[in-house]
């Protein structure tokens, strides 16, 4: 039994994790966050990558409905994952880590980010 | 006033003068932000709008007659009765009084751990998890705050150490909230600037005026399957049970992509604003003394109006 903060504490913990924050895209707006330094704009940021590629990728997939289950990106910098979060009012909240290109385990944190979203929202 | 009496006597440094005086007419905004300054915890009721409920300067939930309140969310998803979230809400209203009262921060906190808030019993009793209570009272606060927080209200009355039922499960800080607020409308008037499909009832077009095929969200896929030309978009969400500015938005992107009609297309004047910097640049489309339009005449066809919008996001997207 978790609850956000926990989730984005316990996040934090997978190793090579820079920054977890949980955003409302609706609004672009970071509900919660640990490690971020700049969340107000991180949220802003990752609200319109994830609306791009949901639009993008629906294009590209005309006559399928899609639906998104994680956003990874590879950059110079690191990595981001973007995990979309259904929940029963409102959302898809998304669930971003940033990681480190260096110290990170792409396909651990992954995995970690996985099970970590199934506890917050699992009864 | 009775608004700020409690809370000014709880503490002093909130001047009975900066308070009182200016509430009648003062925006809930600043009576918002007055309060966090003062850290207070209690209940905003704003006329028959709503209730914001604040929890040492901090916003813990948010009520709005517009929107539904969590118990709706959780009876309407099948998760609890009526009757069930009935039973709970008198247990922890008979806990409330040994909260509430205590008065002292050292008192309270005893009582309030032996005696669990509404929602804590939610949890305990399996209906949901802590992190769908979360959830739940981040969505219905966020889609409450958007309709609440911009009404002008005449007299709200502010009554401390009242709280809700459900207990404190998420904070809200007070700015932060109003800035959501904002980006949310400048969101709505970006998609579509016409506030009048708002309230219109919402039609689907019978046949789209270029053919081709469309790419909907769920969300517009919902609206578009329940819509039946005669519920205006704020009932509707209630029926699909989404949340009412997502519904809001996703009808203003529908009428974007001429996909609902009921809405007139906005009147000329009613175009998107030009912001600064996006005006014609000096020097392109001709020199001074050419008259000659830089860009076609716009007629009052949709398809120009999408068109102007399409392209002015492309713009700003480049910028």
């Amino acid at each position: 039994m978790t609850g956000i903060i926990e989730c984005l504490v316990d996040a934090m913990s997978i190793p090579g994790t820079v920054s977890a924050i949980l955003i409302d895209p609706t609004g672009a707006t970071p509900v919660a966050a640990e490690g971020a330094l700049n969340a107000e704009q991180s949220a802003i940021g990752l609200s319109e990558a994830f609306r791009a590629a949901m639009e993008g990728v629906a294009q590209a997939s005309a006559g399928d409905p899609i639906r998104i289950e994680d956003m990874i990106i590879k950059s110079s910098a690191g990595m981001h994952i973007i995990h979309p979060l259904e929940t029963m009012f409102g959302g898809p909240y998304l669930l971003c880590l940033r990681l480190d290109a260096d110290r990170a385990n792409l396909a651990l944190a992954w995995r970690r980010l996985q099970s970590l979203s199934n506890r917050l929202i699992d009864v | 006033m009775a608004a700020t009496a409690s809370s000014a006597a709880s503490n002093p440094v909130s001047g009975a003068a900066s308070g009182q005086a200016s509430h009648a007419s003062a925006t809930l905004d600043s009576i918002l932000l007055d309060l966090a300054g003062d850290r207070a915890t209690g209940s905003l009721r704003v006329g028959k709008h709503g209730t914001v409920y604040l929890d040492e300067g901090r916003i813990s939930y948010v009520e709005c007659a517009t929107t539904p309140s969590v118990e709706e969310i959780l009876t309407a998803s099948g998760r609890a009765t009526v009757t069930r979230i009935r039973a709970i809400r008198q247990s922890a209203s008979s806990a409330a009084p040994a909260n509430g009262s205590a008065g002292g921060p050292a008192n309270a906190a005893p009582a309030g751990a032996a005696l669990p808030n509404g929602g804590e019993l939610l949890v305990r009793q399996g209906v949901l998890s802590r992190g769908e209570l979360q959830f739940c009272v981040l969505g219905a606060t966020l889609d409450a705050a958007y309709f609440l927080l911009p009404e002008r209200p005449g007299r709200p009355r502010f009554k401390a150490g009242d709280r809700h039922w459900l207990g404190t499960h998420w904070f809200f800080d007070i700015p932060g909230l109003l800035l959501d607020c904002q980006k949310r409308k400048a969101r709505l008037d970006r998609v579509w600037p016409s506030a009048e499909v708002d309230i219109c009832p919402v039609t689907p077009v019978k046949r789209l005026q270029r053919g081709g095929h469309v790419v909907l969200s769920a969300l517009q896929w919902e609206v578009l399957a329940e819509a039946d030309g005669a519920t205006p978009p704020i009932a509707l969400a209630h029926r699909i049970r989404r949340p009412v500015y997502a519904t809001l938005l996703a009808v203003r992107e529908l009428a974007a992509s001429g996909l609902v009609t009921g809405a007139q297309q906005p009147a000329k004047s009613e175009l998107p604003r030009r912001t600064g910097g996006s005006g014609p640049r000096p020097g392109a489309g001709g020199g001074p003394g050419h008259h000659a339009p830089a860009m076609p005449q716009v007629s009052g066809d949709p398809a120009d109006i999408q068109l102007l919008i399409r392209l002015r996001d492309a713009l700003e997207a480049l910028r």
